[in-house]
């Protein structure tokens, strides 16, 4: 029978981490997984990436748990062979690692954004060879989630948890979807209101912070969809709020314990949000998208690194993370649901803006992509005994497979024909035309940015896309220096921190403004 | 590991959802921005005494960021 879900992990990594006893529990409970998702219609494979035995009919096995490149080329190879509709990564980057991809905003000016490199999982999403290039990775094609052990764990409960939720998951109705905590940082409701609107049809109920949070009362967590916009911070347990330079906390992890009710789907747009790493630098307490997944919840879609987004109207972080929650709350496993935004995301522009590459690069899903956590809403022909009967043993696995190829095509079709967006290299061919460079020192005049930084990119359309001879796309980030980029404007202060402007041939065809948090 | 200079107040991560005014350690080397282990990394009270003065600080480097696990104000 055909493999339906491939579950990679390292297994020298995770008996290097639990010893003999700890890797025998996490292997009994692997086989409960597989033998629950039999039940359901998927055929399961666990795959020890570092293996001989494991990778035999796929390839070399990663010899070095760290290697990415090794990594990347085994998950290729055994996807090619099994095609599975899932691939679930098992364990935290100390087990497999996520790839350094490159920053297309990095500057190691610290006033800028110094994320060097953006933990990623999406290349193991994508077709195409390993890079450490975003532009190589806009056109996903696979299903695929991870589900985290601790980082530097020695005690495998953790993992065992998780496990056992995922093995013993049921699916709920739409019904206990559609209910939410929303939570926001204050600076931004406008935004994150948009953004619930858009989901639930309103945002009534919205918590902002100030002034509420973070000692959420379990009735106010309870339900299943949680959409967060605030602040989040490398390495920390919490998520913040914001009004004016008061940075309350809102959110925080330690004030979760036996609060998070199982079936809980958390989209979370907080940089760093979804960020793993090992407790002990945070005095043993593990950070919010750990406390999710360990209370239960179904899975989290979160950033690795310092995210994206406008502080009214909707944009990079707000979009992916509606696209996530929009698909699973219409029935879409968690992984479809990830592609999907994905797909979305990736999809809706001409060409993806540098930040907007970062975006797509830095969200991910925690949790089993095979989980459906609502029901898809069935026809009526569904429920006939002709029906039951006919679909008994394969159960979902046809309409799944059309499904994938659908997805297949859309991946396949957004990397050949997506644009390429990348840093110019310093010279004359950097600076932008004298109407660009007029244009944008009038509107950083009327933004009120004195003091300021240039960044330059040119798109790079694929070489199987037609074009007009000689047309050159180019986008120009003027970024503020200082504070300096306030307005006065009725008494409100807005604070304008970026134009960018996007050129052909030297000629202005699009220009945005982004607002500070 | 230690570092010596001066902290200033500075608004960092601009044009991200980070961006925000933190405290931020001048040193001949680089710069880094200042926090404290269970501290808010976007404001800490604990630390803002600390901005304009000379300090000499101990901690681990993570990134750009500096864990402080103890300071001294020299000037």
């Amino acid at each position: 029978m055909a493999t339906n879900k491939v579950i990679v992990t390292n297994a020298s990594a995770l008996s290097s981490k639990y010893g003999a006893a700890g890797y025998g529990k996490i292997s009994a409970a692997l086989k409960q997984m597989v033998a629950a998702d039999t039940k359901r219609g998927i055929t399961a494979k666990v795959i020890a990436l570092d293996s001989k035995f494991g990778m035999a009919a796929y390839g070399a096995p990663v010899s070095s748990p760290d290697n990415t490149r090794a990594v990347k080329g085994a998950i290729d190879a055994i996807y090619v062979h099994e095609k599975p509709d899932y691939i679930l990564i098992l364990g935290a980057g100390d087990v497999v690692p996520l790839v350094p991809l490159i920053n297309p905003v990095y500057s190691p000016k610290p006033d800028e954004d110094n994320d060097k490199t953006v933990p990623s999982d999406l290349p193991y999403a994508c077709d195409t060879a390993y890079s450490t290039d975003i532009n190589r990775f806009v056109g996903p094609t696979r299903v695929l989630g991870r589900l985290p052990d601790m980082v530097g764990a020695s005690d495998p409960q953790y993992l065992l948890k998780l496990l056992r939720t995922a093995t013993n998951y049921k699916m709920l109705t739409p019904d206990d979807y559609q209910k939410f905590f929303g939570l926001s940082a204050k600076v931004w409701r406008a935004s994150t209101s948009l953004s619930l609107s858009r989901l639930f049809g309103n945002s009534t109920g919205m918590n902002t912070a100030p002034p509420s949070g973070p000692n959420w009362t379990a009735g106010q967590l309870a339900p299943r969809t949680h959409f967060i916009n605030c602040h989040g911070a490398h390495r920390d347990i919490a998520y913040y709020g914001q009004q004016g330079e008061n940075y309350p906390t809102a959110h925080s992890a330690d004030l979760l314990k036996n609060k998070i009710v199982p079936g809980t789907v958390l989209a979370t747009e907080c940089c760093y949000g979804a960020e793993l790493y090992d407790p002990a630098k945070t005095g043993g307490q593990a950070g919010i998208a750990y406390t999710y997944l360990g209370g239960g919840a179904y899975g989290v879609f979160g950033s690795t690194t310092i995210a994206y987004g406008p502080s009214s109207g909707n944009g990079s972080a707000d979009l992916i993370c509606q696209y996530f929650m929009n698909a699973v709350m219409n029935g879409a496993s968690l992984g479809r649901a990830a592609l999907e935004a994905r797909h979305q995301f990736a999809g809706q522009y001409s060409h993806l803006s540098p930040t907007d590459l970062k975006t797509l690069a830095q969200f991910y899903l925690l949790g089993d992509p095979s989980i459906h956590a609502a029901v898809i809403v069935p026809h009526s022909l569904n429920q006939t005994k002709a029906f039951k009967s006919a679909f008994a043993k394969s159960k979902d696995s046809g309409p799944r497979t059309l499904r994938r190829e659908r997805l297949h095509r859309v991946g396949k079709g957004l990397q050949k024909d997506l644009p390429a967006t990348r840093a110019t290299k310093a010279g004359a061919g950097a600076k932008p035309s004298p109407e660009i460079s007029r244009i944008l020192a009038e509107a950083a005049r009327e933004s009120g940015l004195s003091e300021h930084t240039n960044m330059h990119f040119h798109v790079s359309p694929k070489a199987r896309i037609k074009t007009e001879d000689g047309i050159k796309r180019t986008i120009h980030l003027l970024m503020s220096n200082t504070a300096s980029g306030k307005k006065r404007n009725a008494g409100k202060v807005k604070n304008i921190v970026a134009i960018i402007a996007t050129a052909e041939n030297g000629k202005l065809m699009h220009l945005g403004r982004l607002h500070s948090r | 590991m230690e570092w010596r200079g001066t902290v200033k107040r500075k608004l960092i991560r601009r044009g991200t959802k980070s961006e925000h005014q933190a405290l931020v350690l001048v040193t001949p080397e680089a710069e880094y921005k200042l926090r404290r282990s269970g501290g808010n990394p976007f404001w800490d009270e604990t630390l803002a005494e600390l901005e304009d003065r000379q300090i000499r600080c101990t901690g681990e480097l993570d990134g750009n960021e500096i864990f402080m696990s103890s300071w001294k104000i020299e000037a």
